[in-house]
């Protein structure tokens, strides 16, 4: 699983790339570490070439989300797949995402 | 007759009448009675009273009568012994005894043969009444010779005057008879010797006339006789000197009358009461002094009594027609006084009709029949109210009543009436039945499916009725609410127990049978509280082994023990309530175990143990034998087959992982593989790896204590109809199953990560099923391979 975070416009993106499956989680979530201490920016999580994500790779998102929402910030998903598409669904996450 | 006795009793006016006058006429008849015996009585002295004043005013002249002529006589004979022997003298006494004495019939101064030489043989100066003149007479000649005659003969012959007996007198120059009865007195000269007779007599029928001139009745009549008994005196004219009193007697004898003539004769006086040429009659009697006759008068009962007699039956008839005219009378009083209850029972008839406002007939009266009319109306009152009354209650009734029905419509709506088909299940069939006795009832069951499990149970309420019915809906709810969290009957009947024992303030209580079957394997897990043991019905009919424990609901603290049974394929379990077992016949006969075990060894034999067919069969042998009797208790069965196949088993892999989550790419490729394998797309393929990864990862973290090692064995299998993968740990049991579902509806804030892999694992799975096999969490995991 590959993580590249660009600041784009503005806004921070985070290029994600493979299978967030559980034995990525550690590894991902501290390459993520960085959108933590974004302020007064959005941030955008491109998932294009996210091909899988299981409930570990939810909670980092959450985690972010989280984080985001308390400094007033917006996070973005771009591009996500169907099959990924589903698990949020499934979860509820696509509720508390938005979607671009 | 018969019809006169049913109008007497249906008519109160005649009965009370004829009671009246019959009591009337019994007293009438006791005083009238007395007052006839007495007056009658009083009738009768009187009668002899007067009669014997009578007889003795007759006895008296007729003793005077005779005495004159005694003491005629007597001066006769004091004067012809004067001078005895001058002939012609005789002629002057003899018309002087008559001149002086007109009464007497004759007198004959007779003396003996040639004492008057001058005169012949004969000489007697003989004396008689003719006409109104006195004729004397020299009597005597060859053609009467008068010293033969009674008269002459007797007081001669007796020495001393007497009277003869009556004898016809004839009378030569008027040719005339007359019977006649003589005092003869003999005459003697100085010496003593007889020389003639002096012969005065009376004519009885003036004699008669005289006795009977007083008579105290008008059909009276008074008869003498003489010595002999001989009738001197007796209206029948021809009886007299011809007859006695015997004579009649002596033809027929009759005590009485002889008993009379021998009173009479013997100089007795008295009364007799004797029946006389067929009169009954009175007879009062008296000697005549000395002369040796007697006289009685004879008074007909008939005289006596004729007053009287009339009287009586005038009294009588008079009492007859009044109390006749009495009872007429009563009769139309008394059906007048009544006519106010014909009105009165002519206006209940209305009412009984259905009219309850019918006017009542107010008849100003406060005597009984007022009271009565009174009461009618205050019944009348309290009818109508109390009608009104029961309009109200039936109303309230029916309204109950229609309540009830909707409150069995809502429970039998609460159980479930949808069985699963052989579409829906091919792993088990299931079928159920429940029948009230009254409208709601307290028997329960209930079943359904979660993560390829079977939960299912049957249970009897304490009692009938709407209590029974609202204990178990609560029981049912208990069990639903406590079965999703809790996989193992025996933990959820101790739950329910606990729930229920907390709420219970009637000490009712439920027995239960909960049971968990797992269909993969066909692993029975079950729970029996106070219940009755199930059937199984497959290789043979036995009785799955039970632990009875207790009922549920009054001990909080009871823990219940769990069982195990392995069912085979094909093997139906029978479950049913004691509404089944106690059914009773007319005869309260109960239909008991070995009867079901009858019928289900029966089905088994003809193949129909079927859960459907089972059940008809029971409920046809349990109908036929309660027949009319009326159910006395919920009946209530179930009935599971298990009837899964299993299906070939195609490509079994396996892989074991260590429980560090660096491992998760070595599962996922594993999982890829077996989609691969079974032609799964992208899209299942991955909701595959998603679930899988979730459930191996939950078992990587938890299972084992932090930092201790441990192995996760993961199988994968599939069959025409599904894929599953089996995750096996040997860490601490956890049922995965049992966990709060997630809420996937909060906002972020509120979201945690904790439960979201079973929930994915659950949303992209088609079953998940745990076990807890030999201390192995065995978590299999399956996917519907769609063709």
């Amino acid at each position: 699983m590959k993580v590249r975070i660009e600041e784009i416009d503005g806004n921070m993106v985070a290029f994600m790339e493979g299978s967030l499956d559980t034995s990525a989680a550690a590894e991902t979530e501290k390459a993520m570490s960085p959108l933590y201490d974004v302020e007064g920016k959005d941030i955008i999580i491109d998932c294009t070439n996210l091909e899988y994500i299981s409930s570990a790779g939810l909670r980092i998102f959450l985690g972010i989300l989280q984080d985001a929402e308390e400094k007033g910030g917006h996070v973005y998903l771009k591009s996500i797949d169907d099959n990924v598409r589903d698990i949020f669904k499934i979860t509820g996450f696509s509720n508390i995402f938005e979607f671009i | 007759m018969k019809r006169i006795i049913t109008y007497i009793r249906r008519k109160l006016s005649v009965r009370v009448s004829l009671w009246v006058v019959l009591f009337a006429a019994l007293i009438f008849n006791v005083a009238l009675g007395f007052l006839f015996y007495q007056s009658r009585e009083t009738v009768r002295q009187e009668a002899i009273s007067h009669a014997t004043q009578i007889l003795d005013n007759t006895a008296l002249r007729m003793e005077s009568i005779l005495s004159r002529v005694e003491k005629a006589s007597n001066y006769t004979k004091w004067l012809i012994q004067r001078h005895p022997d001058r002939p012609d003298s005789m002629f002057v006494y003899s018309k002087g005894m008559l001149q002086n004495n007109p009464d007497f019939f004759n007198c004959s101064i007779a003396f003996e043969p040639y004492y008057f030489k001058d005169y012949g043989r004969y000489f007697s100066a003989y004396t008689k009444h003719v006409g109104d003149s006195i004729r004397t007479v020299l009597g005597g000649s060859d053609d009467y010779q008068y010293f033969y005659m009674d008269w002459y003969l007797m007081s001669k012959l007796l020495g001393h005057p007497c009277w003869t007996e009556p004898y016809m007198d004839y009378d030569v120059p008027t040719q005339t008879n007359e019977m006649v009865t003589s005092y003869c007195q003999t005459i003697t000269d100085k010496q003593g010797k007889m020389i003639g007779v002096i012969n005065t007599s009376l004519s009885l029928s003036w004699l008669s006339q005289t006795i009977s001139a007083m008579k105290p009745y008008p059909n009276s009549y008074s008869m003498m006789i003489g010595r002999g008994g001989t009738y001197f005196v007796h209206p029948d004219t021809t009886k007299i000197s011809r007859q006695s009193i015997f004579t009649q007697t002596m033809l027929t004898p009759d005590s009485a009358m002889t008993a009379l003539g021998y009173a009479m004769q013997h100089g007795e006086e008295g009364m007799k009461q004797i029946n006389i040429d067929g009169i009954d009659s009175y007879v009062f009697y008296k000697p005549l002094g000395q002369t040796g006759c007697s006289m009685a008068i004879v008074c007909p009962e008939s005289d006596i009594f004729s007053g009287f007699d009339r009287l009586r039956r005038t009294i009588i008839i008079i009492v007859t027609v009044g109390l006749l005219l009495m009872l007429f009378f009563f009769i139309r009083i008394i059906t007048r006084e009544l006519q106010p209850l014909q009105r009165l029972a002519h206006e209940a008839e209305t009412i009984a009709s259905g009219q309850f406002d019918a006017e009542l007939p107010d008849f100003h009266r406060i005597d009984e029949i007022g009271q009565l009319s009174h009461s009618f109306g205050n019944m009348q009152q309290s009818l109508v109210k109390y009608i009104d009354e029961l309009k109200d209650t039936t109303a309230q009734k029916a309204s109950i009543e229609s309540d009830l029905r909707i409150a069995s419509d809502i429970q039998m709506g609460m159980l479930p009436e949808k069985f699963p088909t052989r579409a829906d299940h091919d792993d088990v069939q299931l079928y159920a039945t429940l029948t009230p006795a009254k409208a709601v009832g307290g028997d329960l069951f209930d079943f359904y499916f979660r993560d390829e499990k079977l939960f299912f149970c049957i249970g009897d309420v304490s009692g009938k009725g709407v209590p029974a019915s609202l204990f178990m809906s609560v029981t049912r709810s208990t069990f639903r609410t406590v079965s999703a969290q809790e996989s193992m009957p025996n933990r959820i009947v101790t739950t329910m127990n606990k729930t229920i024992a907390d709420m219970n303030k009637n000490n009712m209580f439920v027995t239960l049978f909960v049971g968990v079957l797992d269909l993969p394997t066909g692993r029975l897990y079950y729970c029996n509280a106070g219940h009755d043991a199930p059937l199984l019905v497959g290789d043979g009919v036995n009785t799955l082994p039970c632990d009875s424990n207790i009922p549920v609901g009054f001990m909080p603290k009871w823990i219940y023990s769990l069982q195990e049974a392995q069912i085979l394929t094909g093997t139906t379990i029978f479950l049913f309530t004691d509404g089944l077992t106690e059914a009773m016949d007319a005869n309260n006969d109960q239909f008991r175990v070995e009867r079901i075990n009858e019928v289900a060894v029966r089905a088994l034999a003809n193949h129909q143990q079927e859960p459907r067919q089972l059940i008809s069969q029971m409920t046809e042998a349990v109908n036929q034998f309660v027949g009319d009797a009326e159910q006395s208790d919920d009946l209530t069965m179930m009935a599971i087959q298990y009837i899964m196949l299993q299906s070939d088993v195609k490509m079994q892999k396996s892989i074991v992982l260590s429980n560090d989550t660096r491992e998760v790419p070595r599962l996922n490729a594993f999982v890829e593989e077996a989609c691969e394998a079974v032609g799964f797309d992208k899209t299942v393929t991955m909701q595959v790896r998603v679930a899988v990864e979730e459930a191996v990862v939950n078992v990587m973290k938890y299972a084992y204590p932090s930092g201790k090692h441990g192995d996760v064995k993961i199988e994968t299998a599939h069959n025409d109809q599904r894929l599953k993968f089996t995750i096996i740990d040997s860490g601490k049991p956890f049922d995965p199953t049992v966990h709060t579902p997630v809420d996937t509806t909060l906002s972020a804030k509120q979201r945690s990560i904790g439960g979201l892999g079973i929930h994915i694992i659950r949303q992209n799975m088609d079953s998940m099923n745990y076990e807890r096999i030999d201390n192995l969490n065995v978590l299999t995991l399956r996917k519907k391979i769609k063709r």
